[in-house]
């Protein structure tokens, strides 16, 4: 370690050919403001360790775990935010009050309704595209070929969902557009049904679906292909057997994203749906900004949809048997 | 005759393709053609064409704050969470560490908890720190966000940098501060930069975070939910084509900025 005084240390310029950035850094190392402090803690292993470990665990624990943690403290509890004279005791009265009623208990249904088709919906849909970009493409106009399908992904959300409104409603394109051609005299009300719900919820996710198709069908060697072929397997039969099995990883992990998307979504339900598309999400929303001392029953219900849509996606994990990958 | 066969499935996922595109593109030019339409109501066909809405969302003040806003939160969140996710990352790869697959599950939690859960935890977990609603509790929803994704590029980066070079310039005398400053971010740049555009959209597209942690100043997504749930013109047409404009040369260019750092 050359970190003595005499020395000019590290990146000190030796010649003139060292670029000026380098007599910069020197400076800053060489100060005895950056020997006292970073320079110090660098030079033992717990300095370094600190340095290394210290904010990212303390960041992780606080607010990667902590609200997940402050919501399931005020889950149990009997009133929050506390007022003064009022007793918050530990209670399970608010997941039981979840079960008592179907007023609550037919929104989470429905989510999940709603959240499946549109995951098989976006997977029906994506999985050509997925495939006709991984495969058919030649490889130098691949990129270009899933250039032109992300375009539409750097318009927000709520953009996304709003000019769905412009093709479904009433004087929308598409019932002006049919009422041109004389199908029909009266506009078919689309907008604001379940219909242009799940319309709208494949419209904004199947982005997540795409790509991890697309990832997992161009890594299977088109050799494979070939060889099928040569052994005669017509094209049905080389989806079924090779194609369908091995890209099973990317249809797992899309499903997963889009699955757990599609179960906390929140403003599209309130821009497309109806009266008789009120989903969980908006039911919990009720608890928050309505009375103020719902929160320990919105935090509660949060917590039963985050584990039913963590225990479904597990399930399906396990059922289609996506190839365990390790995260690292 | 058989060569027709063969290429039938071709044919059918060539028009497949081009199905999608025109699925995925059709609303947004609905969209954006609505705009210019001149009349107060939102309804095909479009008649009179004019270019009067832009004139009147650039005088817009409210507008014109929530974008400023928006950016501001958007410029904040992407500071934050690069270093923070940078940081998980280096901890992550490094070396002499135990639990690298529980702290990778922790730091991509956020990322696989549904939108509406993670902000009304974060709105519970800004109530128990006393943190009042507004700019700061926004940033941070912003940041808890968008750290998974800084974290996954970075550390996909990280894997294909050869373990010597930090060997090198230890060897050199660097210690391992100026190691990192001077090897290993540079070596990340091109997918931390990836990772900043990620994070400006995330944040500026972010809805639901932004409901319920925000106060009363709209960002852009909230001020046009407002003006959709409040009856719509087409005002909303010409400023989300603003926005998308916007937003998508951002992402065009950042696809451009990688593809070239790729490419040399």
């Amino acid at each position: 370690m050359v970190t003595s005084n005499t020395t000019a240390g590290y990146g000190a310029p030796r010649d003139a050919a060292v670029p000026r950035y380098s007599t910069r850094i020197a400076k800053i190392v060489n100060s005895s403001l950056y020997r006292h402090t970073l320079g110090a803690a660098v030079e033992s292993r717990w300095g370094r360790l600190i340095l290394l470990a210290g904010v990212p665990l303390v960041w992780l624990i606080a607010l990667h775990i902590g609200p997940i943690y402050q919501m399931l403290k005020i889950s149990l509890l009997s009133h929050y935010p506390v007022q003064p004279g009022v007793d918050s005791q530990f209670t399970l009265a608010n997941y039981r009050l979840f079960f008592s009623e179907s007023l609550y208990f037919s929104p989470l249904i429905k989510s999940f309704i709603f959240a499946t088709v549109a995951t098989a919906s976006t997977l029906i849909v994506v999985y050509p595209v997925a495939y006709y970009v991984a495969k058919v493409v030649r490889p130098e106009g691949r990129s270009k070929a899933l250039l032109l399908l992300l375009v539409p992904f750097w318009a927000g959300e709520l953009i996304r969902t709003f000019s769905v409104i412009m093709l479904l409603a009433n004087r929308g394109a598409v019932n002006v557009l049919l009422r041109e051609i004389g199908l029909i005299d009266r506009p078919i009300p689309m907008l604001y049904t379940s219909f242009s719900l799940g319309f709208g919820l494949v419209y904004l996710i199947c982005l997540y679906m795409l790509l991890p198709l697309y990832s997992a069908i161009e890594k299977i060697p088109t050799q494979y292909l070939d060889a099928a072929a040569d052994l005669g397997a017509g094209p049905f039969t080389r989806f079924r057997k090779i194609i369908l099995p091995l890209s099973k990883d990317g249809i797992v992990s899309g499903c997963c994203l889009v699955f757990l998307t599609c179960i906390g979504v929140f403003a599209t339900p309130m821009m497309l749906g109806g009266p008789n598309t009120v989903l969980f999400p908006e039911t919990i929303s009720g608890f928050f900004h309505g009375a103020s001392d719902k929160w320990p029953v919105g935090a509660a219900f949060a917590l039963i949809m985050l584990v039913t849509a963590l225990i479904a996606a597990g399930i399906f994990m396990r059922l289609v048997g996506g190839r365990k990958r390790s995260a690292i | 005759m058989r060569n027709m066969f063969a290429d039938a499935p071709r044919a059918s996922l060539t028009a497949a393709y081009w199905a999608f595109i025109l699925y995925l593109l059709l609303p947004l030019t609905l969209m954006m053609a609505m705009s210019f339409k001149g009349a107060n109501y939102i309804a095909f066909p479009i008649g009179e064409w004019t270019f009067d809405w832009y004139v009147q969302v650039m005088q817009d003040k409210q507008f014109l704050d929530a974008c400023l806003y928006s950016i501001m939160i958007a410029a904040a969140t992407t500071v934050a969470a690069t270093t923070l996710g940078t940081w998980i990352a280096m901890l992550i790869v490094a070396e002499g560490i135990r639990g690298q697959v529980v702290i990778f599950a922790i730091a991509c939690l956020p990322a696989v908890v549904p939108g509406m859960i993670s902000a009304i935890s974060l709105r519970i977990f800004i109530s128990t720190i006393d943190m009042p609603t507004g700019t700061m509790a926004i940033i941070l929803g912003h940041t808890v966000h968008a750290v998974p994704f800084v974290v996954v590029m970075a550390l996909t980066r990280l894997r294909t940098m050869p373990g010597n070079l930090v060997d090198a310039a230890r060897d050199l005398g660097a210690d391992s501060v100026v190691a990192f400053f001077r090897v290993t971010l540079p070596y990340l740049w091109p997918a931390l930069f990836g990772g900043m555009i990620f994070c400006v959209l995330l944040s500026i597209d972010d809805f639901v975070r932004t409901f319920f942690l925000g106060g009363y100043r709209p960002t852009l997504p909230m001020l046009i939910f407002a003006k959709v749930q409040g009856g719509m013109s087409p005002e909303i047409n010409a400023m989300a084509t603003l926005v998308l404009v916007v937003t998508a040369a951002v992402g065009l260019y950042a696809e451009y900025m990688t593809r070239r750092a790729r490419t040399r």
